[in-house]
């Protein structure tokens, strides 16, 4: 059984259709990539597995339960978790306090704890920055824990929403354009980097990009949207010989692919 | 240059503060009405604040001043006790809205409608208008039940917050300004009105005697005792505040402000968190309502308006949203402005006219300023200043000590894993 | 009961045209800014005030004696338009303008800042030339019509809002028929696209403010003609249930504003009338005002878009 079902789904915003009838199974310990022209609808795709959206038909499973009705802060503590095409970091707060916020789901401490500041509170305070910080050595940005989040460079930020993101211990993420902006040497090392987390620590990745290097290189499998629909999956080699896809991305970006 | 300059100060000397505490003691100790002298002494806080001097020194000065110097050279003259404690009270109201505008970014305009709740749950039933709604004739209580009624109000209050809350923080953005400011309204207008079909709140007419503070036989009803319930308020909500501002709680307050879309997909409640600002922003508005009934005596709905919330409003925006020294200064700073400053202005004005120097109509009296100021104080600091005189800066961590912790010594969350597969391969 | 109803009826049309024409320029500032222009309110307040000073002065000067009402009214509407609509253009510019781009909260204090402002600017005026803020205006219209047997419609209410209806024709033929509205409509819609069209984005939003604030300020006029006394304060109240209005009728929609302008007003009179005899007299008309923000709160909870407002989803 898949470790993760989408079945069905439509959402449509007034008379537009984002997607439409778009099923899509992912395996557990795969890295799948959902690409597709722009306006192609993978965002709203990403939005109705996080929870943002509901959508309007169709059915989404986790470990063959349904999370089509849960709220995004739900879904998270499910396991599935994120980061979002245009960077969204909590700007004020430090490096290490946005890692932090994503161990938020995993600690208990209530308001009393907090106010009376018990031994408990104090040791899982502890113990949570020294995951944050664990986690931002992995990443390979520790140097800048203490920094303003806002104030850090693109890349920098890049990395330090996917450490954020690990931070909720996920089962599943979801990576929207991990690659936008970067320069080619920065691309490769974010897809060592995403292989890695695979590898590692056995994470199940779903992501869209339109760099189709580094989608071809990196990926198992590949969904294909355009215009809401889905109209092409399989594997790179698959997509890269599917005629529609080609006219899909008619043109400029056939060359590209073949 | 301006810049490195203030980059490079390293705070004001420990000498220099102490010299200006001894000062303006001395003479506020010789010249029993100086307001200057007064204000002097104030203002001595802020210098502690900046002095260059460890943390420890600078609580222990803080302290003398507050608990002792103030009391000795101040505590003869009932008015610049009556300041300071008005001081006090504004201080913890401000510090309670900061929980909710300052960490978790609500913009609420009807905060003074929990203040109210406190203020009304003591007047209601330390008199004998609780007899009109209870059988039984147990009406009123006596002073020492004001204590009790501290967690009364406080709890009061805070169901209050989350029955408001729980409709009210579903709406987004600056829609919830427009509501808490409908709700406000709405409790006072309620308020003003519960006189029937029921007389729960005596309607316009309000509710007196508030019986004052008891405590042991004494009766602490002059603003010196009120000066030390308030100091002792403050204490515990400032506390609050320091230990809410980094913990749990107040990461996800902070990351709800900042965005709403990531802090969800970090698993964090929007409901629950904005819910939990509300209800302790709340609760500390509630036991100082408490203590403001039983310091006025009397309460009635004129004390609970939309001014009333826009001025701890621009306290808190004033001093810098989410920064508790800042918000601390901004409280302290509008309040004497308002008592005392435009007060003293207004008998100078008075006095040049009683010596015919100008002509001044009543309406002009600078004490009816309020909104003026208020109103230039709001769009200025807006323009030139968005985050307050003091701006919010988050702590630092201490780095070595997190490499140097206990639970370092294995991987933790989803690092976990890397030794797992690893010892799974080993093995 | 039954026989106030008429009566009823037309106090409330009269009041709720009052507020639809205030909505407008709630809606149009937040269509195009997404701000709520918390100073509105008080720009209608300052046109009750410039009509009644222009009203009051002509009358010491005796310039009323034997002049027509209707071009009195005419008069005196045109100046406190062109007044309050270059003040709504000057808060922008001062108060609004420096914040583009600031966090939401920002310019939202400011504007509260400006209404405080305003409120005391006009109190310390008056009181420095008349030596008191609360001012009667001078009647134009003291007649009344009869309508049937049943109902009398006094002659100011029916100007009110005949003249309240001709400014809504007015502006929707200009945002539809115009250049310039179709550029508001297009910079509402999407500014940064609309500034590739070359749209002049800052000269639109200036027209939006010029526009909103002389709309707000004739109602003023027309409030001082029909309630007779005015003071720094009506704005405030009067302009958070126009931001109802506007709320209910769905924010940035022009029409819904209209309709939620005119329904408030109808719920509000018929509530003060209605609800003192309906629960023997437990609840009276000091409630109608928990009443129209009770309106506001629900709609916000169940239907935020409002009545004729298309839902918009957040950009994730």
């Amino acid at each position: 059984m898949a470790l993760l079902e989408a079945k069905n789904l439509t959402k449509r915003f007034g008379g537009l259709v984002a997607n439409q009838d778009v099923s899509i199974g992912i395996e557990k310990g795969s890295i799948t990539a959902v690409i597709g022209p722009n306006g192609a609808g993978k965002t709203t795709f990403f939005n109705m597995i996080t929870g943002f959206y509901e959508p309007d038909e169709g059915e989404i499973l986790l470990n063959g339960k349904s999370i089509k009705k849960l709220r995004p802060d739900q879904i998270a503590s499910r396991g599935i978790t994120r980061t979002f095409q245009n960077i969204r970091l909590f700007k004020e707060m430090t490096a290490l306090e946005n890692v932090m916020v994503g161990v938020h789901s995993r600690l208990s401490a209530g308001i009393l704890g907090i106010l009376f500041n018990s031994k408990r509170v104090r040791q899982e305070e502890e113990r949570t920055r020294v995951e944050a910080y664990q986690l931002m050595e992995y990443v390979g940005i520790a140097h800048i824990a203490n920094e303003a989040a806002g104030s850090l460079p693109y890349g920098l930020q890049r990395r330090l929403e996917i450490a954020r993101a690990m931070a909720t211990n996920p089962q599943i993420i979801l990576l929207d354009e991990p690659a936008a902006g970067m320069n080619p040497r920065e691309t490769v090392e974010m897809t060592d980097f995403i292989r890695r987390l695979k590898k590692e620590l056995d994470l199940t990745i779903i992501l869209i990009e339109h760099d189709m290097k580094l989608v071809m290189g990196l990926s198992e499998y590949i969904h294909v949207l355009d215009y809401g629909k889905k109209i092409a999956e399989g594997t790179p080699e698959q997509i890269r010989n599917n005629p529609n896809v080609i006219e899909a991305y008619l043109g400029k970006s056939a060359s590209d692919v073949s | 240059m301006a810049n490195l300059a203030w980059k490079s100060f390293k705070g004001i000397p420990l000498v220099f503060t102490l010299i200006w505490i001894v000062a303006f003691s001395a003479a506020l100790y010789l010249m029993d009405k100086s307001v200057i002298a007064f204000l002097g002494i104030l203002s001595s806080i802020v210098l502690v604040y900046y002095t260059n001097a460890s943390k420890t020194i600078k609580m222990v000065i803080g302290a003398v001043v507050l608990l002792l110097i103030i009391p000795l050279v101040a505590g003869e003259n009932r008015y610049y006790m009556e300041v300071a404690s008005q001081v006090g009270i504004y201080v913890a109201m401000a510090l309670g809205l900061n929980i909710v505008v300052g960490f978790a970014g609500l913009l609420d305009l009807g905060y003074v409608a929990f203040f109210a709740a406190g203020a009304y749950a003591y007047a209601i039933f330390s008199t004998s208008q609780a007899n009109e709604f209870i059988a039984g004739n147990l009406f009123p209580l006596s002073g020492e039940w004001f204590w009790p009624f501290l967690i009364v109000g406080l709890i009061v209050a805070a169901i209050f917050g989350i029955l408001l809350g729980l409709p009210v923080l579903r709406v987004k953005g600056d829609y919830l300004a427009i509501v808490t400011l409908g709700f406000g309204e709405i409790i006072r207008i309620v308020f003003n009105n519960l006189d029937k079909p029921i007389n729960i709140t005596n309607g316009p007419q309000g509710i007196t005697p508030i019986p004052s503070p008891e405590l042991f036989g004494i009766k602490m009803g002059t603003p010196f005792y009120f000066y030390f319930i308030v100091l002792f308020v403050i204490a515990f909500i400032v506390l609050a505040n320091i230990r809410f501002e980094h913990s749990r709680l107040g990461r996800a307050w902070i990351a709800v402000r900042e965005d709403e879309l990531a802090a969800q997909s970090m698993g964090i409640s929007l409901l629950n968190t904005k819910l939990a600002a509300f209800a302790l922003g709340a609760s500390f508005a509630g036991v100082v309502g408490v203590i403001f009934a039983a310091k006025q005596t009397f309460i009635d709905p004129t004390s609970f308006t939309l001014m009333e919330s826009i001025g701890i409003l621009v306290m808190v925006i004033l001093g810098g949203s989410g920064s508790i020294p800042g918000v601390v200064l901004g409280a302290a700073f509008v309040t004497i402005l308002q008592v005392q400053l435009l007060k003293e202005f207004s008998n100078f004005l008075h006095g040049l006219q009683n010596a015919g120097i100008i002509s001044l109509p009543n309406q002009l009296d600078p004490s009816k300023f309020q909104r003026l100021i208020f109103g230039i104080m709001l769009i200025l600091v807006a323009l030139y200043r968005p985050n307050g005189l003091i701006p919010a800066k988050r702590k630092k961590n201490d780095l070595d000590a997190i490499k140097n912790s206990e639970f370092g010594k294995e991987k933790l969350g989803i690092l976990g894993r890397l030794s797992q597969l690893t010892s799974g391969k080993q093995s | 009961m039954i026989n106030i109803l008429p009566q009823v009826l037309v106090d409330g049309l009269t009041l709720g045209f009052m507020y639809a024409v205030v909505a407008l320029g709630y809606t149009m500032v937040y269509g195009i800014l997404e701000i709520i222009n918390f100073a509105h309110g008080d720009i209608f307040m300052v046109g009750a005030f410039i009509g009644t000073e222009v009203l009051l002065i002509s009358d010491a000067l005796g310039a009323l004696e034997g002049m027509n009402p209707f071009v009195a009214l005419f008069i005196t509407l045109i100046i406190a338009m062109v007044l309050t609509g270059a003040l709504g253009v000057g808060i922008e510019r001062v108060a609004y303008r420096p914040l583009r781009g600031a966090p939401r909260l920002v310019p939202l204090i400011s504007a509260i800042g400006v209404s405080f402002l305003l409120q005391d600017l006009v109190r310390f005026t008056e009181a420095l030339a008349r030596n008191e803020f609360y001012l009667n205006s001078p009647a134009l219209f003291t007649g009344s019509i009869p309508l049937g047997s049943i109902a009398t419609i006094p002659t100011k209410g029916l100007i009110v809002i005949v003249i309240a209806i001709v400014m809504m024709i007015a502006l929707t033929l200009f945002v539809n028929k115009t250049k310039w509205g179709i550029a508001m409509r297009a910079v509402a819609q999407d500014q940064s696209t609309a500034s590739l069209m070359t749209i002049n984005v800052n000269k639109v939003i200036m027209l939006t403010f010029l526009i909103g604030s002389s709309l707000g300020g004739a109602t003023g006029v027309l409030f001082a003609q029909n309630y007779g006394t005015i003071d720094p304060y009506i704005g405030f109240i009067l302009g958070l249930k126009a931001f109802t209005a506007a709320v209910l009728g769905g924010i940035g929609n022009l029409r819904g504003a209209m309709i939620g302008g005119v329904l408030l007003g109808l719920l509000e009179s018929l509530s003060g009338a209605f609800m003192g005899p309906l629960t023997n007299g437990a609840f009276g008309a000091e409630y109608k005002d928990v009443f129209a923000f009770s309106i506001l709160i629900l709609v916000l909870l169940f239907k935020p878009e409002g009545l004729f407002g298309e839902a918009v989803k957040e950009k994730v």
